[in-house]
């Protein structure tokens, strides 16, 4: 608490060195807001704005709301865009969100920010994207009806767009069904952060699972110390090359936490396959075969997990 | 928070939250938006279709609905209705297969927005299994006529008694929320989902010399309640949330009859299940912004309780057996939870950003302790007085971190992360990782992105307590990964590459982490990954691009055991390795009528294990092997602007070498009754046509 208590300090005594003073005029509108722009971007990928939320009349917040600016509410001023040039000379381009802008990613999010603050942009400003220097058009798209990033099938996408590595994840042999469009990103993380400062939709990794995987939640009579903490210690939730997405194959990923005296400590090897002498300590579901309960058992003999 | 309402917030947000924009020093009184063209109405395009499954297979058929042979039909489709400021839009997916989704949103712009959906996900795990056990209620029964033995080559009727059984579930997903804007500063929102999940899952089933893989019947309900308060102005948020998890559990207790010749009495086993439990957590967030700062603070703190009251079993169902009276009925669980989160970012300096985030979370488990005298397996009485342990841990993440513009194209930043674990109840009572990274950001000219990070961090524990793990029953030696010491180095590099003069993309990527347990001296000593993926799109022309995306990721560790309860007699040598591959090509347009969709896929798999062992010559088990292509094409045409019919092609393989299942018949180990799962080699092709309608048409205002 110190520490948060001196950087809470420092932040307010910065303050008092920080001028923003910015007596500049800004530029112009342009003179008939959407019907200016209208009359040259007319194409169909362009109007289908006008099927989303930010197209609604009646709706005072939304940029077509009365007495809002339009299209301009979020490209910024577009009076140099829309107005005359000379023959040859190069159109200005509209401030924001388009090819040519020279606004910084951070001022295209301040655009989207103005309004979406109080929603998102509270947590977006205590997460990695924003570091990243992630722009909310990186991954949103306005101009459309059902932004892809906000569909189930093809969000995963959009992420792995950056987040190559994890895609290479989702498309192992045991995944979550990522690759069936049947989950998306969002079932378990927060892409803006949030209000908690993690990238996770509930407070903590378990919690998170234990929305779909409430049956591994316990608490049992008799826990097994891993699970209760983290379930990743043992799963690898994007995906794996061994069943149950388990991050290593059974019986070595038991043993190894697992080395009391007897069968836990043996290292069982191919002799023991079925071409062998087939052993139940490595075959068919190994250590599972026994100790079936390996979440945790609330059976009072179920001490040794199988029960 | 749940999924759909998750969306929603990302997609409505605050717009219906949102202060008025910026409008005030502009005189908009003309612009009358003559050309906007406002759609009202009812619109929507659905696909009724027909497909036909070469082959059964529980791989495809998981979570697709796709698991047996034969035709199906199916709807697919989308609509929207608007009128002013209401809006709806629906979405309906797979109706005709077992993967069928629904889901309606709908909104009253600035006062209220709700969804209500359904969705099923099957589970298919094994189409190649059989048991012996008949199912009912919460009981697995012989078969009449079983003659029970000592091992598996004495079960003179298995032959005869097994019969199919597929390991499969079915997850249905029900789900309700809404929320009110009172205002523009205060909503409302209730969120109620529902998740029933019932099937067929295998669990083991022991006594202390022999096993049988049981077709455990389950059938959960998961009930999930997410209230929230909101307030949100223009320079600031408070939230207050309440969620509620609540569990319940049909079958608590599984029983099933021994076909293994055993104890006398001990015919009938039984085995606790999932115990029944309720998850309650209430949330305070908020945050607030010092534009003059450039500063934004946040702040959250939660509390929650699990609890779980769920009956006891007995010591064991053995009557021939005398037990001690259970100490209490019930476990009486209490798990208390306390999250604290605080972050602040700043950009105070013109130039650079400075980051400070801090995390605290407990798991503070107050059920009470008492002492239990199990019975082993049904078959031996006094195994010997034990206390539950009920593992509590305190865990706290400290983060600091700054990033400065050297120059218009060079930003460099550094961090320093600390993260502390107190456990309870286990070898290592108090854990520190300091964890350091550096990271440069260049931007050679526009669309051309190298960044590159590195960095290295050391955990390291105030006391291994050898005497604990020794009381335990472990090797003194074993050092748990997850508790002992390590030290890690870790890098990552990207470059991306997206040329304003040219229609492609190229990103480059790579990482690894080394991680090294050198006080280990049982356990795992050594662990590595490499991971390396490149990205190609291109726009060839308007209407026609291509994809490419291919991966690279090798996993490794290395961990010691000891088969002599001392020092390290035996190595393994574990390594998965992954090759991925995805490849695409859209043409749209074609003749104007025509739309061409070719996409493949294929993910190589590769688990290699070595095993050095003081008392065997060296071995290496099998390749664990998985193999998967993929490959969907799909022709579109447009007879009419309402009319289209596509035609789907997919091709689909799975092949695996598991020796954990090959050759794993039933009877195979003498001491194991498995369920005779085979590795997978399913193939699959899947011829589909849809004739799709769009309906509706908005009509302008």
């Amino acid at each position: 608490m110190r520490l948060l208590t001196l950087v809470i300090a420092g932040t307010l005594l910065a303050s008092l060195a920080v001028s923003t003073a910015d007596g500049q005029e800004g530029p112009d509108y342009s003179r008939e807001g959407a019907d200016s722009c209208l009359s040259c971007h007319e194409d169909e990928a362009m109007l289908a704005i006008f099927r989303t939320k930010h197209a609604v009349p009646s709706d005072p917040r939304s940029p077509f709301g009365h007495g809002q600016l339009q299209c301009e509410a979020c490209h910024g001023p577009g009076g140099d865009h829309a107005g005359r040039v000379r023959r040859g000379q190069e159109r200005p381009a509209i401030p924001y969100f388009h090819y040519g802008s020279t606004a910084t990613v951070e001022e295209q999010n301040g655009q989207c920010l103005d309004c979406h603050n109080s929603g998102v942009g509270f947590g977006w400003h205590a997460g990695e994207h924003p570091v990243d220097e992630v722009a909310c058009v990186d991954c949103h798209q306005m101009h459309i009806e059902r932004d892809p990033v906000l569909q189930t099938a093809t969000q995963p996408e959009v992420c792995f767009d950056c987040h190559q590595a994890t895609r290479t994840e989702t498309m192992k042999a045991f995944a979550h069904p990522f690759f069936q469009d049947k989950m998306d990103c969002t079932g378990c993380h927060s892409p803006h952060g949030d209000d908690v400062a993690t990238s996770l939709v509930r407070q903590t990794v378990n919690d998170t699972c234990q929305q779909c995987h409430a049956a591994q939640r316990g608490p049992y009579l008799w826990e097994h110390a891993p699970v209760s903490e983290d379930c990743t210690l043992c799963h690898s939730p994007h995906g794996s090359n061994h069943p149950g997405m388990l991050a290593k194959r059974a019986p070595l990923l038991c043993q190894s936490c697992h080395s009391q005296f007897g069968h836990p400590s043996v290292a069982f090897g191919p002799d023991e396959l079925v071409s062998g002498t087939p052993s139940r300590f490595l075959l068919g579901q190994s250590c599972l075969n026994c100790h079936s309960q390996v979440h945790g058992s609330n059976h009072p003999s179920g001490s040794k997990l199988m029960r | 928070m749940n999924n759909t309402h998750s969306k929603l917030l990302l997609a409505l947000g605050a717009i219906t939250l949102a202060p008025a924009l910026q409008a005030q020093e502009v005189d908009t009184s003309d612009w009358a938006c003559e050309y906007c063209p406002f759609q009202q109405g009812h619109e929507g395009d659905y696909e009724v279709g027909a497909g036909s499954v070469s082959d059964d297979s529980a791989y495809f058929g998981n979570a697709t609905g796709l698991d047996e042979e034969g035709a199906y039909g199916n709807l697919d489709g989308e609509g929207s209705y608007a009128r002013d400021a209401y809006r709806m839009v629906w979405t309906v997916e797979d109706l005709g297969l077992d993967s069928r989704a629904a889901e309606l949103e709908g909104s009253h712009a600035g006062k209220f927005d709700y969804n209500i959906g359904f969705r099923q996900l099957p589970y298919r795990r094994f189409n190649t299994t059989s048991s012996i056990f008949l199912e009912t209620a919460d009981s697995l029964l012989l078969p009449a006529g079983w003659v029970r033995a000592p091992t598996t080559d004495g079960f003179t009727q298995l032959g005869s008694s097994l019969v199919s059984r597929n390991i499969e579930s079915d997850r249905s997903i029900y789900e309700i929320g809404g929320r009110y804007l009172a205002g523009s500063r205060f909503s409302f929102s209730a969120d109620y989902r529902r998740q029933e999940q019932d099937g067929t899952k295998i669990q083991g089933g022991s006594t202390y010399t022999n096993a049988s893989l049981l077709p455990m019947p389950f059938d959960y309900v998961t009930d999930e309640v997410d209230f929230e308060a909101r307030y949100g102005a223009d320079n600031s948020f408070v939230a207050l949330s309440w969620y509620l998890s609540d569990f319940q559990n049909d079958n608590t207790a599984l029983f099933w009859q021994q076909p293994f010749t055993g104890a006398a009495g001990a015919d009938t086993l039984a085995q606790a299940q999932a115990p029944e439990s309720r998850f309650q957590q209430v949330t305070l967030a908020g945050g607030y912004s010092f534009p003059e700062l450039r500063t934004v603070m946040n702040l959250s703190a939660s509390i929650g309780q699990i609890t779980q009251d769920t009956e006891f079993l007995p010591y064991t169902t053995n009557a021939n057996l005398v037990a001690d009276p259970l100490p209490r009925p019930t476990l009486d669980a209490e798990v208390d939870t306390t999250n604290i989160a605080v972050g602040i970012t700043s950009r105070i300096f013109r130039k650079g950003r400075i980051k400070f985030s801090y995390r605290y979370d407990e798991r503070d488990n107050k059920t009470t302790q008492d002492t239990w005298n199990r019975v082993i397996v049904d078959t031996f009485p006094g195994g010997g007085e034990e206390l539950n342990i009920p593992y509590s841990f305190e865990r706290s993440y400290l983060s600091l971190s700054g990033d400065y513009d050297l120059f218009d194209m060079l930003r460099v930043s550094a961090g320093y992360d600390r993260r502390d674990i107190d456990r309870d109840f286990q070898e290592v009572a108090s854990q520190t990782e300091d964890t350091g990274w550096g990271r440069v950001r260049i931007r050679p000219g526009a669309g051309f992105d190298i960044d590159v990070r590195g960095g290295a961090s050391k955990r390291d524990v105030d006391n291994y307590d050898e005497a604990f793990a020794a009381a335990t029953g472990q090797n003194p030696l074993m050092r748990k990964y997850h508790l002992a010491y390590r030290y890690r180095e870790f890098g990552e590099a990207t470059l991306s590459w997206s040329p304003a003069a040219a229609p492609v993309s190229i990103s480059l990527m790579g990482l690894f982490a080394d991680d090294e347990y050198t006080r280990s001296e049982l356990g795992l000593t050594d662990a590595d990954e490499l991971s390396v993926a490149l990205d190609f799109g291109w726009s060839i022309s308007e209407n026609t691009s291509l994809y490419l995306n291919t991966g690279y990721e090798a996993i490794e560790s290395t961990q010691l055991g000891s088969e002599a309860f001392a020092g390290p007699d035996w190595r393994a040598d574990n390594k998965d390795e992954f090759t991925t591959i995805g490849a695409g090509f859209n043409m749209r347009e074609i003749g104007e009528k025509f739309d061409l969709q070719l996409d493949y896929m294929r993910s190589e798999g590769t688990s290699s294990i070595n095993l050095d062992s003081a008392a065997d010559a060296p071995a290496q088990f099998p390749d664990l092997e998985t193999t998967l292509d993929y490959l969907r094409v799909r022709l579109g045409f447009r007879q009419s602007e309402r009319i289209e019919w596509n035609l789907y092609a997919l091709y689909q393989t799975f092949e695996t070498a598991d020796w954990a299942l090959q050759g794993v018949t039933p009877d195979a180990l003498p001491l194991l009754l498995s369920l005779g799962a085979t590795p997978y080699d399913d193939e699959q092709v899947i011829f589909g046509i849809g004739f799709r309608y769009k309906m509706g048409a908005k009509k302008e205002e």
